[in-house]
């Protein structure tokens, strides 16, 4: 018993860090309808700005946080003043696929940065592990639980309270209409994108703290953002965090119980059966909203 | 837009594919070449087409499946391993021929496409995207699991024979891969002209007018990806009895992607985009495979391993410039070019 809670409460803050990267996926998919492969990618570079700032040139972490949010913008704002602008009123397909494009593009030049290796930087959070009733927790996941919980927080304010969170519901609603009401459609793409590329640094730094900067990371992480994010339903923010947490505990609790009887690494495909599970038993996630389409 | 003085006579006329006496001549000649190609080419040559062949025949499933249907697979490398363990299998364990192991692989990939394309009958666009990416995870995951499929050594097909003849060389083989390559052509051009070709098309276009049209949704969504995944397995069953070893590394998510791009670059909805797509994105990655280790060379500090991340960047850069500047692919401009040519005199169309 004591076992399983153990899996539950290490999958729980992982879950926090999944619901992390889920949630700029979602942001985008909020304002802009289109699903972003590219972010794990932005997130792996997030996590790389800061490695540079904080250790490279051995800044304070403030600064090095302050710069990377800067950095992460500017590489929002390029990839979707350059690439996503031109396609707008193109089918939501072409711009599906030049997210895969730009996903490859930062991937590849990410892998040339690393070659082949990882980075890491020394920790500014607390580290070690609490034991709160024989459970052992990590701080460091802990902390970035705590980050997550935090960010939602404001997100969710952002999104229910301001002009500008109410002006992205309603591009995601209706692109013409919101234009028709005066809200520039454009400028909203623009920032939705600034924004959820410093949202995806947040979550590379917190990424990083937990499991190091390797090149791998990008498709790592693209995988598992995508997979909390689709379990929540693409178009819900809270759908993001319980998507986060449940795919952490799932995944957590089927490799500690099936990884002896298959051989390991249940844990990488777990959340992907889980996952065509749930989009045959409930097709637009389980917050999402299901759209009902006339011709 | 066929050139001045080609009239149809008859039905037969009308719906035939080749038209005049000069496309005739380019298709024959074409043929010919393509065939005297292991005669005289050098083992990197031949290489180079066999491997080419291979890919086209896997990126004519997805293009009847995602160009043709509208239903995006992120999983058709996936299905490519499905067709290549079944025929190395059936060879191995069974001592099938591989004449028969091969549409066999064929018939199990499209059987396995059946399975994972059944979301498509509840979810569609993204979801059903980022679901077949799924399935191809879960295939690689119970290939590098199973004891009889090798787990990660993976397994080694023998090479196809005729009699005692083993067909063991590049040369011997690429015959085998052209042959084929040309017959699936064949097909899908053919495919795509029948009522499920046309029914695809509806579809892609508009599900739910299709519905509204009588068409039966469901059973033409699975049945374009069984065609799909079909030509995958072929694709894979001939890449394991080429190569005599396949490991589920082989086929990987990025190189789904990859296939997605070709279709993006060669055109979607056309057959003979695939070979656009298909040929121009092998040749940059040879070109960026031949650049790579002068680049290292020039410039020590970028390291000595830059082909396959550099290759990615540069497929990347090109889907992107292609995305927004020709979203309709190489074929759109080729067919701008066959009227601008046919009509040379005048500049109208």
């Amino acid at each position: 018993m004591s076992e399983l809670l153990q899996y539950m409460i290490t999958g729980l803050m992982i879950g926090g860090l999944y619901a992390l990267v889920a949630v700029p996926i979602v942001l985008v998919f909020k304002a802009t309808e289109v699903v972003s492969i590219a972010h794990g990618a932005v997130l792996a570079f997030g996590a790389l700005f800061f490695w540079f700032f904080f250790v490279a040139l051995g800044l304070p972490v403030w600064l090095a946080i302050l710069l990377m949010l800067a950095g992460a913008g500017l590489l929002g704002l390029i990839i979707e003043r350059f690439t996503l602008r031109p396609l707008i009123g193109q089918p939501l397909f072409s711009a599906f696929f030049m997210t895969v494009a730009i996903y490859m593009i930062l991937d590849g030049i990410f892998a040339l940065i690393l070659k082949g290796g990882a980075v890491a930087w020394p920790a500014f959070l607390p580290t070690g592990h609490v034991y709160p009733a024989g459970v052992r927790i990590s701080l460091s996941l802990l902390t970035t639980f705590g980050i997550s919980l935090l960010l939602f927080g404001i997100l969710m304010v952002f999104f229910r309270y301001t002009r500008m969170g109410l002006a992205m519901r309603a591009t995601a609603e209706d692109h013409q209409l919101s234009q028709s009401v005066g809200i520039s459609v454009q400028s909203i793409f623009l920032l939705v994108w600034i924004i959820s590329a410093m949202v995806a640094a947040v979550a590379g730094i917190a990424t990083g703290n937990v499991m190091g900067v390797s090149y791998y990371l990008p498709f790592f992480i693209m995988l598992k953002g995508l997979v909390a994010a689709l379990f929540g339903g693409l178009d819900s923010i809270p759908g993001a965090l319980v998507g986060g947490l449940t795919l952490g505990v799932f995944e957590s609790v089927a490799a500690g119980y099936l990884d002896p009887l298959v051989g390991g690494s249940i844990r990488e495909v777990a959340a992907f059966v889980f996952l065509l599970f749930i989009l045959i038993g409930r097709p637009s996630g389980v917050f999402g909203l299901a759209r009902i389409e006339r011709v | 837009m066929l050139p001045c003085g080609t009239f149809s006579k008859d039905y037969g006329e009308d719906s035939a594919v080749i038209r005049t006496r000069l496309q005739w001549v380019i298709t024959i000649t074409a043929l010919v070449f393509l065939f005297t190609i292991p005669l005289w080419g050098n083992d990197y040559i031949i290489g180079l087409v066999s491997y080419t062949c291979i890919l086209i025949i896997a990126v004519l499933g997805l293009q009847i499946t995602t160009g043709y249907c509208g239903q995006v697979s992120l999983g058709h490398a996936g299905f490519m391993a499905v067709g290549a363990y079944t025929s190395a299998l059936l060879t191995i364990k069974l001592g099938l021929s591989f004449w028969l192991a091969l549409p066999m692989a064929g018939i199990t990939a499209g059987l396995s496409g059946f399975v994972f394309g059944a979301p498509a009958l509840r979810i569609k666009g993204f979801y059903l995207a980022l679901a077949t990416m799924a399935a191809h995870y879960v295939i690689i995951f119970i290939l590098m699991r199973l004891e009889i499929t090798g787990k990660t050594a993976g397994l080694h097909p023998p090479p196809p024979e005729i009699g005692n003849f083993a067909l063991n060389t590049n040369v011997r083989m690429s015959y085998v891969i052209i042959s084929v390559m040309v017959l699936m052509t064949f097909l899908a051009k053919n495919l795509v002209r029948t009522k499920a070709g046309r029914a695809f098309v509806a579809i892609r276009d508009n599900d739910l007018a299709a519905k509204v049209m009588g068409i039966n949704i469901y059973y033409y969504k699975l049945l374009a990806f069984f065609i799909g995944c079909f030509f995958a397995g072929i694709a894979g069953s001939l890449l394991g009895h080429w190569w005599l070893v396949i490991t589920p590394e082989m086929f990987t998510i990025p190189q789904s992607l990859i296939f997605i791009g070709m279709l993006i670059i060669g055109g979607m909805g056309s057959i003979s985009g695939v070979f656009f797509g298909v040929i121009s994105l092998r040749l940059l990655e040879e070109a960026v495979t031949l650049f790579a280790p002068l680049l290292s060379a020039a410039i020590p500090a970028v390291g000595m391993d830059i082909a396959a991340p550099l290759a990615g960047v540069t497929f990347g850069l090109v889907i992107v410039l292609f995305l927004i500047f020709e979203p309709r692919g190489l074929v759109h401009r080729w067919q701008i070019f066959k009227v601008a040519y046919r009509f040379h005199p005048f500049s109208y169309v």
